[in-house]
């Protein structure tokens, strides 16, 4: 998202798989990063709104607040991946620690 | 004849299948043999009478159940015979003699350990789920899997041998060795048997078998292993403890803590196991409210959750296969060479964040319901902070990081046909079962397989409501990362190893064994020269009072022995003589 528009796709890569351009080549346009973050930005916004319009049925009075699932939702999603530097930095170490990562992966 | 054949327990046809292609050198039979024989199973397993102990033996005084299905079994029967085929398929391309046996006999006691109905024949097929599956880590043929293997077996086993423990005691308290709804503490044995399960399901502080094994797994290996073990230790967790209070708050944790970890972790199969963890949590969850909601939620989602978890373990296992690595760090851009495996991994990826019209969804919701409906709102509210967390691992980072993200440059073929085809069918499985089609078809037939079906079909996951409030908590969630990416406040994918609890037996506690052998061998020769001269001292002494040239020997030997005996048998006498008056 932030780093393809640097670095533009060449329309004709010899590399690539016919399908990718199907399916994913919106994913080489310059401007997806901005489309997405715009796009999302406005869909939580409507999802919101729906819920200023509509009548829930909440089971408690968290759910009842207007946009609650929501602002739970990004609140949680920006803890854990925020908890990631610390966590990171307490918990990482180098990757041969046990003494066993000669060949440390899986595979054939 | 007929009536024979609709009475063996599927499992064991499995089991037979997997000891023929151990010794079959001709691939094409073998693989004709992982696939048919879980479809021939499938259609055993239609046909067979519910709710009737169709097998049963006695043996050594203990009444044994062989085959027994009903609501609650056949539904993880039929998803672990599913997955099976899957995983032949999966496994087309390459021959392994050793995979293909070892994954047939592993799926076989896991189906078959659904089936019975003793806790006696359980332990049989529990320890053969460990010994068979073990394989699939140590094929992988490096120094890290052949510890991760034997660690793995260690725990495993063990789990097998406190279910027996439990199992023995329950047996001499209550005389009844059948499987069947057990209250906490109630009996002898019981505690025994939840550690026992609470170690194969990976409950919080017993889960690192999962994490340091499966990664470790070869491509269709961690494939296999993300099917069977922990969901046949939910099966019995929902049998054998429905309604435990206990299991709830234990569920709830694992839902919580394996998303910290899953953030940081660089290997994405390991982030994977993680995201294991934390889907178990939930059915864990489901079944200690224990409703029939619930326990309709636990199933659904153990059925869901086969799929899909089995769907990413095949993707990520593609991108092991074609580039050699499943890190982060190293990956990225490969939508361009495998584009279908992205598009796959995606199916996957939105099923188990729960988007609706993908099979997480319709399973979670009732989960999600009866927990409300239970009042129990603490564990509501950490079970949504886990449904954010599981879109944060699984649901962007296992796709992003592989596939888009930063372009890594590498170029590789698309995967092989067949495990295209494994991956495309394993995704039409999670859209089918999630849409509202009507009865019988959509998520109508997943709900008809659940144990209460009538309570099921009664429920619609499809409200305009709980699509709503499940799409802001995933949306707004997604915005949360698009936000932090362009802040650049998302923490980098780092190559390292991330300690959790395995760093206590695998450090602190290797550490203290060797720093105690070491101690020893300096200390040793001198704490055993005291000893020996200790003892050395003391053998003198006695020799010196006892041998024939020691002391008491001295003199004639009626003078020695003979007095004594006189004088002791003379001091029986008079006692004797004067307490029988």
């Amino acid at each position: 998202m932030s780093e393809d528009p640097k670095q533009p796709m060449a329309p004709g890569d010899p590399d690539m798989h016919p399908m990718a351009k199907l399916m994913f080549g919106w994913v080489s346009n310059p401007n997806i990063g901005k489309r997405i973050f715009w796009g999302l930005f406005g869909f939580s916004m409507l999802l919101i709104l729906a819920d200023v319009v509509f009548d829930r049925h909440p089971h408690n009075e968290a759910e009842s607040y207007i946009g609650f699932y929501g602002v739970y939702g990004f609140c949680a999603f920006a803890f854990v991946v925020l908890m990631g530097w610390p966590l990171g930095r307490l918990l990482r170490r180098d990757e041969n620690y046990y003494g066993d990562a000669d060949d440390g992966e899986g595979g054939q | 004849m007929s009536n024979f054949i609709m009475s063996i327990n599927p499992g064991l046809l499995l089991i037979l299948a997997g000891v023929i292609s151990a010794v079959m050198p001709i691939q094409r039979v073998r693989q004709i043999l992982a696939i048919g024989t879980p479809l021939i199973a499938m259609v055993l397993l239609s046909g067979a009478v519910q709710d009737t102990d169709l097998v049963t033996l006695n043996a050594m005084g203990v009444d044994m159940v062989l085959y027994r299905v009903d609501n609650l079994s056949f539904i993880f029967g039929l998803a672990f015979l599913i997955a099976a085929t899957l995983n032949g398929i999966y496994a087309l391309h390459q021959d392994s003699i050793i995979e293909d046996s070892s994954a047939l006999i592993y799926a076989g006691a896991a189906v078959a350990g659904t089936f019975v109905g003793d806790f006696m024949s359980l332990f049989v097929f529990w320890e053969l789920t460990a010994i068979s599956s073990v394989f699939l880590i140590l094929k992988t043929g490096t120094r890290a899997a052949y510890g991760a293997a034997m660690r793995y077996l260690g725990v495993q086993v063990l789990s097998g041998v406190l279910l027996l423990f439990g199992a023995v005691q329950l047996f001499a308290a209550t005389g009844n060795m059948s499987l069947r709804a057990l209250e906490l503490g109630a009996d002898a044995g019981t505690w025994l048997l939840l550690i026992a399960f609470g170690i194969k399901a990976a409950f919080p502080l017993m889960h690192n078998w999962l994490q340091d094994s499966y990664p470790r797994a070869t491509v269709v290996g961690a494939v296999v292993l993300s099917a069977f073990t922990t969901k046949l230790a939910v099966y019995i967790l929902a049998r054998v403890f429905p309604g435990e209070n206990l299991l709830i708050y234990i569920g709830a944790v694992m839902t919580v803590f394996p998303v910290f970890f899953a953030v940081i972790e660089n290997d994405l199969r390991k982030v994977l196991a993680y995201s294991l963890n934390n889907q178990v949590g939930f059915m864990v969850c489901a079944i200690g409210v224990g409703t029939e909601l619930a326990l309709n939620g636990a199933a659904a989602h153990a059925f869901a959750h086969i799929m899909y978890k089995g769907l990413l373990f095949m993707s990520m296992g593609a991108v092991l296969y074609r580039t050699g690595t499943t890190k982060a760090s190293e990956l990225g851009g490969l939508y361009k060479s495998m584009p279908w495996t992205a598009l796959f991994c995606i199916i996957g990826a939105a099923s188990i964040s729960a988007f609706p019209f993908f099979s997480g969804f319709v399973a979670k919701s009732l989960t999600m319901s009866a927990v409300l409906a239970e009042h129990h709102y603490i564990i509501w509210g950490m079970l949504l902070f886990a449904s954010a967390g599981v879109l944060e691992h699984s649901g962007i980072k296992i796709p992003y990081f592989a596939f888009f993200g930063h372009d890594s440059g590498k170029r590789v073929e698309e995967a092989p046909f067949n495990m295209l085809l494994a991956m495309g069918i394993a995704a039409f499985i999670c859209v089918s079962i999630a849409l509202p089609a009507g009865a019988g078809l959509g998520y109508g037939f997943l709900y008809s397989l659940l144990p209460s079906p009538d309570v099921a079909l009664g429920y619609n996951p499809y409200t305009f409501e709980h699509v709503l409030t499940q799409m802001q908590l995933l949306i707004l969630a997604a915005f949360a990362f698009v936000l932090l990416k362009r802040f650049g406040m998302y923490p980098p994918e780092k190559p390292g190893t991330v300690l959790d609890s395995d760093w206590l037996y695998r450090r602190a506690g290797y550490g203290t064994a060797l720093w105690g052998g070491a101690v020893w061998t300096k200390i040793g020769p001198a704490l055993m020269s005291v000893w020996q001269g200790l003892l050395k001292h003391a053998t003198e002494r006695i020799e010196a009072t006892f041998s024939p040239q020691g002391l008491l020997s001295r003199g004639p030997l009626t003078g020695g022995m003979a007095v004594w005996s006189g004088v002791l048998l003379g001091a029986v006498l008079l006692m004797s003589f004067l307490s029988s008056n």
